[in-house]
């Protein structure tokens, strides 16, 4: 007897996720979160305080019947679901995912619906899976007409800001980041491993991991939202200190320039807040090197100091009117 | 590795489990005409349903290795698309000509608590749980159900305009599952009207058939739970009536890892739309495991895909026995 959900097991994952800024003046509040993520009307959206303000919306299914992209050219058709979600940390910054797992192989004809809808986010191959070519496939984006993850993340996104609770006033200027992953599954007892981070062009994240078989393709979708999230804020706030133009801008600018790092971003700073206890410690591997939150506090420090020196003037100046 | 310490309750919401029967079967259905037809039209129905019963039986407890099958009657009365009497008039009728057909109902649904029970919206819920099955080519673009209100099997007829000229070539529809050659369906899941929206009969029906699997849930709650009639008198207002009625002390639950329809074979067309919709709803996923675990753990696992859970007998209309007087 297969139990629904447990098919084949499943060789490969993957995903992306797209990371920006809530579109709103006002952080959102718990409840706030949970309105916007509630794509549907009988789940709930899972919201948890502790250690901050994180709320993750219901998965939502896209059937997809195309080509899998592959590294070599490989005509592989894929058949079934593709999961969605997004989340939102602190009211602050949204994410959107899109992820699969991919059984080594399947069979060659289309099986009824039916077959695929119980086995939510399982893209069945024709034939045999080329694992790595996939993997590498889906790290560098696929061609015309295979499947796109992207787009698939990129809809939910898109649905989601156009949400009446959004007022489109950002409180600054940021760009998103996307971040494709790919886990390739071990044998059980073998311990998880992130093997690659690339920071490429454009916004562009990839991520290789090795991952036992027992950890739910969900849970390595959830580091990658926090590796991706933790990116966007390291990309954000190198960005605004780059445009506050540090030491040349006269004073009230700088302070303008980095007063919304302070106001909404220097408090999300959280690695593995919401990361499976299986997983946590792949973050080890980039703290060591290059070193995230090193860098981090870094950025942290720099736009304190700068904020601390733009005041002394103004404190010379309240104690000279006195 | 320990269990976790903290735990929060919001991030962690669970899905409470159902009771479940064997067999939820559904002692046929009628139309508004059928019940202005009279007690007679009633009784022909209930006597050939009774035939049917004990057949439907017999495979439940087949099934099962022969032993005591739990098996569950439910009746759904139409009050959704036309209202017909009260029902304290109309329910002692339909009861008293089951009894006298020797067939006992133990549950007792309106149509409309398929769209509405308890304030929750059961058929807006199941409409979002819709997943549509994706014809070849579509690599991640989302189908718009929600927007046109029609759910196919298939890939639609659309006209091609060449580039050139204004001619417009046909394209045929194509069923993505098909085996050499399409039957294609195409099913209209609501219509717009003055009053709202008015969900089709096979929508509705699907709808029911996944509250017999016991695969609904709002929030994690189970939905359209039956209330225990009291043996009072029946409502004037069939408003006023419960949406699932639970007509006797039987312990055997309403919902069911399987369930198994009898109708007349007019009805064919309407319950293969509803099967081409249970296909493509993407239900609870720890519904799902719930009944799958314990379907199992009794030996009769249940078939894996939804829509292959729901079985039917159609047969034939029984004979208009009303006299040519017309009473």
């Amino acid at each position: 007897m297969a139990t629904p959900g447990r098919s084949a097991r499943s060789v490969l994952a993957c995903g992306e996720v797209r990371t920006g800024l809530l579109p709103s003046f006002q952080a959102l509040d718990g409840r706030a979160a949970a309105q916007l993520l509630r794509l549907r009307a009988d789940e709930h959206v899972r919201v948890s305080e502790r250690p901050n303000l994180y709320a993750l919306s219901p998965e939502v299914l896209t059937g997809v019947d195309c080509r899998l992209p592959t590294s070599n050219g490989a005509k592989v058709r894929g058949v079934g679901t593709v999961i969605a979600r997004a989340a939102l940390t602190e009211g602050r910054v949204l994410q959107s995912t899109a992820y699969f797992s991919a059984p080594a192989d399947g069979p060659d004809v289309r099986r009824p619906w039916g077959h695929y809808l119980v086995r939510p986010g399982v893209v069945e191959p024709f034939g045999k899976l080329p694992e790595q070519a996939t993997a590498d496939g889906v790290l560098r984006g696929g061609g015309r007409g295979d499947l796109d993850l992207g787009m698939i993340s990129e809809g939910l996104l898109a649905q989601l800001v156009r949400h009446p609770l959004l007022d489109h006033k950002a409180p600054f200027k940021s760009r998103r980041t996307h971040l494709r992953w790919a886990a390739r599954r071990t044998p059980e007892g073998q311990e998880p491993a992130l093997d690659r981070f690339t920071l490429a062009q454009d916004g562009l994240r990839t991520v290789e991991l090795r991952v036992p078989e027992s950890i739910p393709a969900g849970a390595v979708a959830g580091l990658c939202e926090d590796l991706a999230l933790h990116d966007w804020l390291l990309t954000t706030v190198v960005h605004m200190l780059e445009n506050s133009r540090l030491g040349a801008a006269d004073g009230p600018a700088a302070v303008l320039a980095l007063r919304p790092a302070v106001d909404h971003l220097l408090h999300l700073w959280m690695p593995r807040a919401h990361v499976d206890r299986a997983l946590g410690h792949l973050w080890d591997v980039l703290e060591r090197e290059p070193g995230f939150s090193r860098q981090w506090e870094n950025l942290r420090q720099r736009i304190r100091d700068q904020l601390a020196i733009q005041a002394i003037p103004l404190l010379h100046q309240a104690l000279s009117t006195r | 590795m320990t269990e976790a310490v903290f735990r929060e309750t919001t991030a962690d919401p669970g899905t409470q489990s159902v009771p479940l029967a064997h067999l939820s079967l559904e002692l046929g259905h009628l139309y508004m005409e059928d019940f202005e037809a009279g007690p007679e039209r009633l009784r022909e129905h209930f006597a050939e349903v009774r035939i049917w019963v004990d057949a439907a039986r017999a495979s439940a407890a087949r099934r099962i290795g022969g032993k005591r099958p739990r098996v569950s009657t439910c009746f759904l009365i139409d009050d959704y698309f036309s209202r017909f009497s009260t029902p304290a008039e109309l329910i002692p009728l339909v009861l008293e000509e089951a009894e006298r057909a020797g067939v006992v109902i133990d549950y007792l649904a309106r149509e409309s608590g398929c769209a509405v029970a308890d304030r929750i919206e059961l058929a807006e819920s199941v409409m979002h749980r819709l997943v549509e099955s994706p014809p070849p080519g579509s690599h991640g673009s989302r189908p718009p159900v929600s927007q046109t209100g029609w759910l196919a099997n298939g890939q639609r007829t659309s006209p091609n305009r060449s580039a050139l000229a204004e001619i417009v070539t046909w394209q045929p529809p194509q069923e993505t599952a098909a085996r050499n050659h399409s039957v294609f369906m195409d099913v209209e899941l609501w219509s717009e009207t003055d009053k709202g929206r008015l969900w089709s009969c096979p929508f509705l029906a699907a709808v029911w058939q996944l509250a017999r699997l016991g695969l609904l849930r709002h929030l994690g709650e189970p939905v359209l739970v039956p209330k225990p009639w009291t043996g009072g008198e029946f409502p004037q207002d069939w408003d006023r009536l419960p949406p699932l009625l639970k007509l006797n002390d039987s312990r055997v639950a309403f919902s069911a890892y399987r369930t198994c329809t009898l109708m007349a074979n007019r009805f064919l067309a309407v319950e293969d739309a509803v099967r081409l919709i249970l296909d493509q709803v993407d239900v609870d996923s720890e519904a799902l495991q719930q009944v799958a675990k314990r379907s199992a753990a009794e030996g009769v696992a249940v078939p894996e895909a939804v829509a292959q859970r729901a079985t039917y007998v159609f047969y034939e209309e029984p004979a208009n026995p009303s006299s040519p007087d017309g009473s």
